[in-house]
């Protein structure tokens, strides 16, 4: 209860210091004057009463001064008059405060700005409820799996899918029903994929839209609620009931501007009708980073929607799912994590359909859904985690050099420090009041370098945006941690810049300095030789991280630079693309050739077309088939990799390719393979409808062969010495978990090469050229080429109207020219390229700035010095050379060093790098001779100013 | 100042605490009171009771309050809180037990 007492005292000594003051003078007082009265009573006059009684009290102003201390507000009360103490001398020193603050605010502004982008982008916790508690199921193996297993993944999680270590974060959906049976362990267990890309009609033209496929309890385990209508449950998640969706807020405002009577409409789905059932709360946006969807739909109504990747996905052998839990309450990590893989593991090794072999011991991992969710972290975390150590550098660039200013101002204020420490102020008193200074200055910075910081961010963004033709996945707003780390970062560089200058006043030798008449030649000696060597080191400590920071970002520029003069095997240039897919309307097969054939036709046609072709995928667009064949020739069990494209009529000669050898494909050719691709159709029909015991009466037959092109590489590594043309390639057979060959239930396909063709990068632009199979396209989704003579930006209209003219429900998708996907590919490349060389010139700046400062400052101090040494002859270029060598001397110690540096550091941007080595020659010579440069005219001036000193005048002033 | 009034930190608020125990008073008074209670011996010197009695008010074991002196001069009246008055029963505790220890050390050694 002593606080009933203590805090009002508290508030009244801070607030009413005055009324305090006069409380102790009038108690004081009274005592005096009785003792006093005292001492006139024992028979003293009261002249000498007096003297003896003040003699008794000691020091009247000492004994105030502890009563003060008793107080316990002395330390605020101090830092208040330090604070006003300090303003006034920022106030005083314009020109100095204005360039601290503006360093300050440059060094602050990019940390801030930097990482609001990592808090964005990796900090960010998932927007649902209590997101501790909510696993991701990780699966990993010792071995790939074995035998036919159709993946898919949509980028929600890292995976790997290596022979020696498997791991990965799709499941199959009976596993997920395993789970779900499983009562102990979640209180809430669901599952995810996609999303899948769909015809979204019924409201306005046909577009595509992005569906997430979700299981029924997927929001009651997230803990998401519906802003409007409902959210989706397990009564939707049956094949019989009324297909529903519900929208995310975000979609709901763009596409039905937040019109509340949307819930209920019905919208067609890949021409599916769909109730909207409702929409999502706000801060929901998505669950792995950086991925969108525009809404959500069940698992059992899914099929209805001719996705191939969701019709297949009800057996063990289709992995496609990501299942989601929230352990319940009392079941630690570990005990789920235990009975998951246990279930798991049985179904792996002994269930129906077996994947793995006890040697490659399958196993479960429950990784936490803020770690296990990486989306987009990836593409995006290492050339953010390069910016931050490159800002953090800055930062120390920018506490050297405004401890360099200090450090010239902390000689001008000797005199000041020199009183003070005569009066009876403490050391500690001393360094306390100039750290207090050095945190006003680095606040102020902090409060204009957040400023920087939004400019910063806006920018990355923009230019992020720019690129990827879509907003910014990430929402950049400042949040606790952000503010957090500003007010840190700003205590912490103010302490950091401030705490040597304020040392070194501490440490003053009085005499001197009181008797220092001008502040010169006092500083002569060993004390002064201290502040000129911290001096030194600052300039070098800048010079130096100056030049890993320049290094870096050369090695970032030139990176940029190899990739854009990739030479990618095709002609870039005036090629527009897009993306279109007549099988999400129900084309069949046959439908989609002629579709494509029609459409094909009239887009050569069109004025401005120099030709046009199609494509599955489109090269360089960061999609990648991979496929194994069998090569004519070997043993059976072998197959080779190889990259494979599905190409339509005229690809070769639109795309600028040049065919080797050979021929390219005819009509003949693209009629050989639908008759092949319907025929296998039939022979799969055929299949299924006989008994399964009959099945292993088929004996492996082969289709005939279709054409195919292969490009140079594969002709140089799986046919060397000798003439690809006319050999076959046959799918592999996939030996099934006894080793033993399955029994081919549909012939094999085969290929004849008929051609050889140059080669071409495939999906981006780091990727290696490996062997690549071209063959004829049957069906499925395409990407358009168009080779246009002028922009082909200014096409793009025509082409909408030549789609509609054939079918007006098709939307067309990632309409975009060459030259734009290239530059999507090459967004962290690009944005690492540019903010680093941003940052390696501030850097390059700021040591010149703290250089130029050094030597002026010193030329100053020796101006009596030069004097003398000219007086006895010396002339102007000696002490020209004298003093740029001095400045040299400093750069090329800075310089040494910070090749060392960036010698063993660059290493660690060698994932970023592409065709240069971190160790690159050139770039390490460019940045010292770049620096020496700069250096060398940061010196020029304050030694043309040493040298043009009068020595008359300069004697004359001491 | 004679050696008995530079008493140990902790002594002195032990007097002034048992000196204010039974009525209010102000400083001038404590000093007197203490010299007088024993016997000329302890004598306190102002330096260090102004202090001393700040202290304690900051920490909650006294309060301090404007009265009325002799010849109407105005002077402040210390007195304990409740607090104050459980601290003093227990460093008294304290500080018999301790000089009893001495003493017998003293005695039997």
């Amino acid at each position: 209860m002593r606080w009933i007492y203590k805090f009002p005292l508290r508030i009244r000594s801070l607030f009413r210091k005055k009324r305090v003051e006069e409380d102790l003078n009038e108690e004081l007082r009274f005592h005096l004057e009785k003792l006093i009265e005292q001492n006139i009573a024992s028979g003293m006059t009261p002249k000498e009463a007096r003297y003896a009684a003040l003699r008794e009290f000691g020091g009247m102003e000492q004994l105030k001064e502890e009563c003060r201390d008793t107080w316990g507000v002395r330390m605020i009360s101090e830092l208040g008059q330090d604070l006003r103490y300090g303003l006034r001398q920022l106030r005083r020193n314009p020109g100095f405060t204005t360039v601290a603050v503006l360093t300050l605010a440059l060094g602050i502004g990019a940390n801030t700005a930097i990482f609001s982008l990592i808090d964005a982008v990796m900090l960010r916790s998932l927007p649902v409820n209590d997101p501790s508690h909510l696993v991701v199921l990780n699966w990993s193996a010792r071995n790939q799996m074995r035998g036919t297993i159709n993946s898919s993944s949509f980028g929600d999680c890292n995976e790997s899918l290596t022979d020696a270590n498997s791991s990965g974060c799709s499941f199959p959906y009976p596993f997920f029903q395993l789970l779900h049976a499983e009562k102990g362990l979640f209180s809430g267990i669901a599952a995810f994929a996609g999303p899948a890309q769909l015809v979204l009609g019924g409201n306005g033209p046909a577009k595509m839209a992005s569906g997430e496929i979700v299981s029924g309890d997927y929001f009651s385990t997230l803990g998401v609620k519906a802003a409007v209508g409902r959210t989706l449950g397990p009564g939707d998640d049956d094949p019989s009931a009324a297909p529903a969706v519900v929208l995310s807020y975000a979609f709901w405002q763009s596409a039905f501007g937040g019109d509340r009577s949307a819930v209920g409409r019905t919208i067609l789905l890949n021409s599916v009708p769909f109730t909207i059932a409702g929409v999502a709360e706000q801060s929901f946006t998505n669950l792995a980073p950086g991925k969108t969807q525009d809404f959500w739909l069940t698992i059992a109504i899914a099929p209805r929607l001719n996705i191939n990747w969701v019709s297949r996905g009800q057996s063990f052998r289709d992995w496609w799912l990501v299942i989601l839990g929230r352990l319940k309450p009392g079941v630690t990590l570990q005990k789920a994590q235990a009975a998951t893989a246990l279930t798991f593991r049985n179904e792996m090794l002994h269930g129906s359909e077996p994947v793995w072999k006890a040697s490659d011991n399958p196993g479960i991992e429950l990784v936490p859904a803020q770690q296990g969710l990486t989306g987009l972290r990836g593409f995006f975390s290492a050339p953010l985690y390069v910016l931050m150590f490159v800002v953090g550098l800055i930062l120390l660039i920018v506490c050297a050099n405004v401890a360099g200013l200090l450090l010239s101002r902390a000689a001008g204020r000797q005199t000041e420090m020199a009183v003070r420490l005569a009066v009876g102020a403490g050391r500690r008193r001393i360094v306390r009041q100039l750290l207090t200074e050095s945190v006003l200055l680095s606040l102020a910075g902090g409060a204009l370098g957040v400023l920087f910081a939004y400019w910063g961010v806006r920018l990355i963004v923009s230019l992020v945006s720019a690129s990827m033709l879509g907003s910014f996945p990430f929402v950049v707003v400042p949040d606790w941690r952000v503010l957090v780390f500003i007010v840190s970062i700003c205590i912490f560089t103010g302490i950091v810049f401030g705490l040597a200058p304020a040392f070194r006043s501490a440490r003053l030798i009085l005499t001197p300095a009181l008797k220092g008449s001008s502040g010169m030649f006092w500083l002569g000696g060993k004390r002064a030789g201290g502040l000129i060597h911290l001096g030194k080191s600052l300039v070098v400590v800048q010079v130096v991280l100056s030049v890993v920071v320049l290094i870096g970002a050369g090695l970032l520029v030139r990176t940029l630079r190899n990739l854009r003069e990739v030479n990618p095997g095709f002609d870039t240039q005036n090629l527009l693309l897009f993306g279109i897919d007549p099988t999400l309307e129900n084309y069949k097969p046959a439908q989609v050739q002629n579709f494509y054939r029609e459409l094909q036709e009239r887009l050569a046609a069109m004025p401005g077309v120099t030709s046009a072709s199609y494509s599955f995928p489109a090269l360089l667009s960061g999609s990648l088939v991979i496929t194994g064949y069998h090569l004519d020739g070997q043993p059976d069990k072998k197959s080779v990799p190889a990259d494979r494209l599905t190409i339509g009529t005229d690809f070769l000669s639109t795309m600028h390719i040049p065919l080797i050898g050979g021929r390219a494909f005819t009509d003949e050719d693209f009629q050989q393979a639908a008759e092949a691709a319907s025929a296998e159709e039939t022979a799969h029909k055929a299949a299924q409808s006989k008994t399964p015991g009959l099945g292993g009466a088929i004996s492996p037959a082969v289709a005939s062969p279709v054409s195919a092109l292969v490009n140079h590489a594969f002709a140089l590594k799986y046919f060397p010495g000798q003439n690809p043309l006319g050999m076959r390639l046959l799918e592999p057979i996939n030996p099934d978990m006894s080793g033993k060959t399955a029994p081919q239930i549909v012939p094999r396909r085969s290929w004849v090469i008929v051609g050889i063709v140059g080669d071409t990068k495939y999906s981006n632009l780091r990727r290696a050229i490996h062997p690549t199979v071209y063959v004829p396209i049957t069906g499925g989704g395409a990407r358009f080429e168009l080779r246009t003579a002028g922009n082909p930006i200014a096409l793009i209209p025509a082409v909408r109207h030549a789609v509609e003219l054939i079918n007006k429900n098709l939307p067309l998708f990632r309409v975009q020219t060459q030259s734009q996907v290239i530059d999507g590919l090459l967004v962290p490349e690009r944005v690492i390229a540019r903010v680093s060389s941003l940052f390696g010139l501030l850097a390059l700046l700021l040591a010149c700035i703290g250089l130029y400062g050094l030597l002026s400052y010193e030329t100053a101090r020796r101006r009596p010095e030069i004097g003398i040494r000219m007086a006895l002859g010396a002339e102007k270029n000696e002490i020209l050379r004298m003093v740029i060598g001095q400045g040299l001397k400093l750069a090329l110690i800075g310089v040494g060093i910070g090749l060392a540096g960036s010698f063993a550091l660059t290493r660690f941007l060698s994932s970023l790098l592409y065709g240069v080595k971190p160790t690159d020659l050139i770039t390490f010579i460019a940045v010292s001779l770049i620096l020496i440069a700069v250096a060398l005219v940061a010196c020029y001036v304050p030694a043309r100013r040493a040298a043009k000193v009068d020595p008359m005048v300069a004697l004359r002033y001491e | 100042m004679s050696k008995p009034s530079d008493l140990v930190q902790g002594t002195l608020d032990l007097l002034i605490l048992k000196t204010i125990a039974a009525e209010a008073m102000h400083g001038w008074g404590i000093a007197q009171r203490i010299r007088q209670v024993s016997g000329e011996v302890l004598q306190v010197n102002q330096g260090a009771l102004y202090p001393a009695l700040h202290r304690l008010e900051q920490n909650g074991w006294i309060r301090a309050k404007w009265g009325e002196s002799d010849n109407n001069r105005r002077a402040r009246y210390y007195s304990l809180t409740p607090a104050g008055r459980k601290y003093l029963e227990r460093e008294e505790a304290n500080w018999r037990r301790l000089s009893t220890a001495i003493g017998l050390v003293l005695e039997k050694v």
